[in-house]
């Protein structure tokens, strides 16, 4: 069964071959990667087979020592389980889908290459941290995936608004990885490994749990855009929208979700860390879906909406039951990528992104508009589609553990979600039309949108299996919170349909605006949640960086520059000193000389006489000199 | 009264101041070396004087006194010699025509 | 040999010696001055006679007297440009009277303190044959040494004025 490995190593190579090449070598190499995922996925197919029969418990698994400390050794594996299989089904139809979509898509594009390329390695990566074994492997994969998310987001860094959406992406999520990093360390010591069999079977304390569970959840938080690390997130619509498909809404961001399935034995075993996680999911979806009610662009409103459903997720984890979190997080993955994919269409046919601009696309876009309600009766939660049925799972969940105010909360989220979606499909597809040229995308686009369609339509009723095959039951709902949430979601549709889909536009929204501007100010700043991290984030840290600058400049360049200065005065003074009183010194001594040579020479008379006279004249006092002494 | 060596001692003493003064005090050059002749002479006479009284039996002095008298021949006639080339050049005896070395 | 000197002798010719010597440096005219050298020239060849210096009185009078003496009045006619020059002017010098009268003076108080003998003369004086047999073996090598100082002495001289073959 080892051909499991060559699951996340096919877009792997893919991305190996295709980097260090040339534009147009990449170019035309992009088949290769499309063939990559695709053999990913007959591959996938044919694990799940091989992991249906047996039920639950490991299938297959391998690993390989990495680093020994001490005498532990610390290993990378991967394994094949009910978990995985099930997660590795999803990111290979959805990257397939994408990879497919993104050849008509990104058709015009000059560095498809490289996008393909990335695109290979987020899906490698992805499948990796799915088959990971241990908690380090997942870890790394998670950073690789961040990588890949920073140079998708960022593919256009021509233009300005890519470039900061993709470092404010990188440094969110980075945020959150320090809890993911801490959370390593407190495993480590507390456990001495990082596998799943031994670290999720220890006898966790509830401190410790509570410690570990907290920082997980921190990593969790930012990778799945919960509040307060959102607002990545919407922000990184300015990439590809089959990237943000892929990434934005499948895969990446429930990488986050993930961990917390995975971890979810230590997260048990504290309990608090369940209710922080509630209230985290609660107060995401609540207001993320609120923000998506104020959106005119149709990126964004998908962008919160995701938002909005990881909350839903991770109510599901707080409310104690992984499993329904899982079935969430699948059913959404399909839908989710369905309706970014949709967007793309539209995006491409009305040639812009703010719905005010389109309408009446649903005549010259059937199969757009087909495929699209498939995905947004899915996400507003409407029978038979999926979303109707993992959306429920997790209400029932709710009430089961008697969360009475929680099951309020999520339920008016549902409501809110289905009011959006309403809103956006009719904003987009039966109100006036605005331009006259719109066409169907290609078929290369379509293709994919159709298959995901067909699953979101299909998957809900898989229910049941799926919680057989992870070892939870996922029963059918109950009558009761079926009609709960089936009145919620419809009312959220008629509210919407009331306020935008009918012919004439009885509620004035843009009166409402200036009647309630407190509040639409506060939803249209989303919040205030950029301002504020804007403000005292960024703007502290640029105040302390300019700080830091101006101190190095004055002080520190000033100390420098100060023993240079003085160094400089202290060595033109000796210079001076050398120039005044040594040579002073010197030229006075020479002077000195000169002079008492210039006395001498007066004896040089060049006379004979003057020279008789005195030789005569110091004989004459030698004698008289000699006689005085001898007598 | 009876003269002893003291008496030629006093002359050659009086003929060399005489010949000093001379030396020291003429402008001519050729009058400057006639002095020192003079001077070269009262020397010689007091080498003799010694040698009669001191050592009759050597004579050392008078040989002194010959070899003196060689040397001062010699040193005339290279001195007149180059007063005579000084003369040919600077049409003039005097010594204070020739400053060349004036310092 | 006389145990003492002729005095008559001596002091004539001490007295020809030093009036010679004083003319000599008295008179203006260099002529003059130059036949005043002979004399004194002369008057020493006599005291060495006097002092049994038989060939050094010889000696005096073919070198110095005949010699130098003629050179140098040769000398003082090829000097002279006109028959005028030969008086010049002459104030006395005080400061080489001063020097010399002090030379003198010391010469003479030495003279007084330090001379050995007296008047008494001893008897042996040795004649010419003793004075060239000690020439040519004792003095041999002053003898010839000497010869060469005359040929250097030629020799540079005849540079000095010119030569034959300038």
């Amino acid at each position: 069964m080892d051909w499991v490995t060559l699951i996340p190593l096919l877009p792997a190579l893919a991305f190996v071959v295709l980097a260090p090449l040339s534009r147009a070598a990449r170019a035309k190499l992009v088949p290769l990667a499309v063939a990559a995922v695709l053999g990913s996925l007959g591959l996938s197919i044919a694990a799940f087979l091989a992991v249906w029969p047996g039920g639950h418990g490991e299938v297959w698994q391998a690993s390989v020592t990495i680093a020994h400390i001490g005498d532990r050794a610390i290993t990378l594996g991967l394994a094949l389980e009910p978990m995985s299989a099930i997660m590795l089904l999803v990111v290979t139809v959805v990257g397939a889908c994408v990879q497919v979509y993104s050849l008509g898509y990104m058709h015009r594009e000059d560095r498809i290459g490289w996008y393909y390329a990335v695109l290979s390695l987020f899906t490698a990566a992805m499948l990796a941290l799915v088959l990971s074994d241990n908690f380090l492997g997942l870890f790394m994969a998670w950073e690789v995936m961040g990588l890949c998310s920073y140079l998708l987001i960022g593919f256009w860094h021509e233009q300005e608004a890519p470039r900061l959406a993709s470092i404010k992406a990188f440094l969110t999520t980075k945020v959150g990885d320090l809890g993911f990093m801490l959370a390593l360390a407190v495993v480590y010591a507390e456990v001495g490994a990082f596998d799943f069999a031994t670290v999720l079977h220890h006898d966790w304390t509830a401190g410790t749990a509570t410690l570990v569970a907290l920082l997980m959840l921190f990593a969790a938080m930012g990778k799945s855009a919960q509040f307060p690390l959102h607002v990545w997130l919407p922000d990184a619509m300015a990439g590809p929208t089959p990237a943000s498909a892929l990434i934005h809404a499948a895969t990446m961001v429930a990488a986050g979700v993930f961990l917390v399935v995975r971890a979810f034995p230590i997260f048990e075993a504290s309990g608090i860390a369940l209710t922080i996680t509630l209230w985290v999911g609660l107060i995401t979806a609540l207001l993320a879906g609120l923000l998506a009610m104020v959106q005119h662009d149709i990126k964004k409103v998908l962008a919160y909406s995701t938002i909005s459903q990881l909350g839903f997720m991770f109510i599901a984890l707080g409310a104690g039951s992984s499993t329904a979190a899982l079935y969430h997080l699948v059913t959404h993955a399909y839908f989710k990528s369905l309706l970014f994919l949709g967007a793309g269409v539209i995006i491409h046919a009305a040639h812009t992104q703010d719905m005010r601009q389109m309408g009446g696309l649903a005549k010259k876009l059937p199969v757009t508009s087909l495929t699209f309600a498939s995905g947004s009766l899915a996400l507003a939660g409407i029978v038979p589609f999926s979303g109707f049925w993992s959306k429920d799972e997790i209400l029932a969940v709710l009430l089961h553990e008697h969360q009475y105010v929680a099951f309020a909360i999520a339920l008016l989220a549902a409501f809110v979600t289905a009011f959006y979606v309403a809103r956006l499909w009719f904003r987009v597809f039966t109100a006036p039309t605005q331009q006259e040229d719109l066409h169907e995308g290609h078929r290369s686009m379509l293709v994919p949108m159709v298959v995901l369609a067909v699953i979101t339509a299909v998957i809900g009723f898989f229910g049941p299996t799926l919680g057989d095959f992870l070892g939870h039951e996922i029963p059918w709902p109950a009558l009761g919170t079926a009609a709960i949430s089936t009145v919620a979601a419809l009312g959220g549709i008629t509210l919407g349909w009331y306020v935008y889909g009918r012919r004439t536009s009885v509620v004035n929204t843009q009166a409402l605006k200036q009647r309630f501007p407190h509040a639409y100010g506060v939803l249209a700043n989303k919040y205030y949640f950029d301002l504020t991290y804007g403000y005292f984030v960024v703007g502290g840290y640029t105040t302390l960086a300019r700080a830091l600058a101006t101190f190095d400049a004055r002080v520190v360049d000033g100390v420098v520059n100060g023993v240079a200065a003085a160094w400089r005065s202290l060595s033109a003074a000796g210079w001076t000193f050398d120039g005044r009183i040594v040579d002073g010194a010197v030229n006075g001594a020479a002077s000195a000389v000169r002079a008492a040579g210039d006395k001498v020479r007066t004896l040089q008379t060049g006379s004979v006489r003057s020279y008789q006279t005195l030789i005569a004249g110091a004989v004459v006092l030698l004698v008289v000199w000699i006689l005085v002494k001898g007598a | 009264m009876t003269v002893g060596l003291p008496h030629v001692l006093t002359l050659a003493a009086l003929l060399f101041g005489i010949g000093l003064y001379g030396a020291l005090s003429r402008k001519n050059a050729v009058h400057v070396m006639m002095s020192l002749e003079l001077m070269a002479n009262a020397v010689n006479l007091n080498l003799v004087g010694f040698s009669r009284f001191v050592t009759p039996e050597a004579i050392t002095g008078q040989f002194f006194a010959v070899f003196s008298m060689v040397v001062s021949a010699a040193e005339i006639g290279l001195g007149l010699a180059l007063v005579i080339a000084i003369y040919r050049r600077k049409r003039s005896v005097e010594l204070d025509a020739v400053q060349e070395l004036k310092g | 040999m006389s145990t003492t000197l002729p005095a008559a002798a001596f002091y004539l010719l001490a007295f020809a010696a030093l009036y010679g010597a004083i003319s000599m440096m008295s008179t203006r005219n260099v002529v003059h001055a130059t036949v005043w050298l002979l004399e004194v020239m002369l008057a020493t060849a006599g005291l060495y006679l006097v002092l049994d210096a038989e060939f050094l009185a010889l000696v005096q009078v073919l070198v110095y007297a005949g010699a130098v003496a003629v050179l140098t009045l040769f000398t003082v006619m090829l000097t002279l440009r006109r028959r005028e020059d030969a008086v010049r002017p002459f104030p006395t010098a005080w400061g080489s009277l001063a020097i010399a009268a002090l030379f003198t003076g010391a010469m003479l108080l030495a003279i007084r303190g330090f001379c050995p003998v007296g008047v008494e003369m001893p008897a042996i004086a040795p004649g010419i044959e003793e004075f060239g047999r000690e020439l040519f073996t004792t003095w041999m090598v002053p003898f010839e040494v000497a010869s060469l100082v005359l040929l250097v002495a030629l020799v540079g001289a005849v540079w000095w004025t010119g030569g034959d073959d300038r």
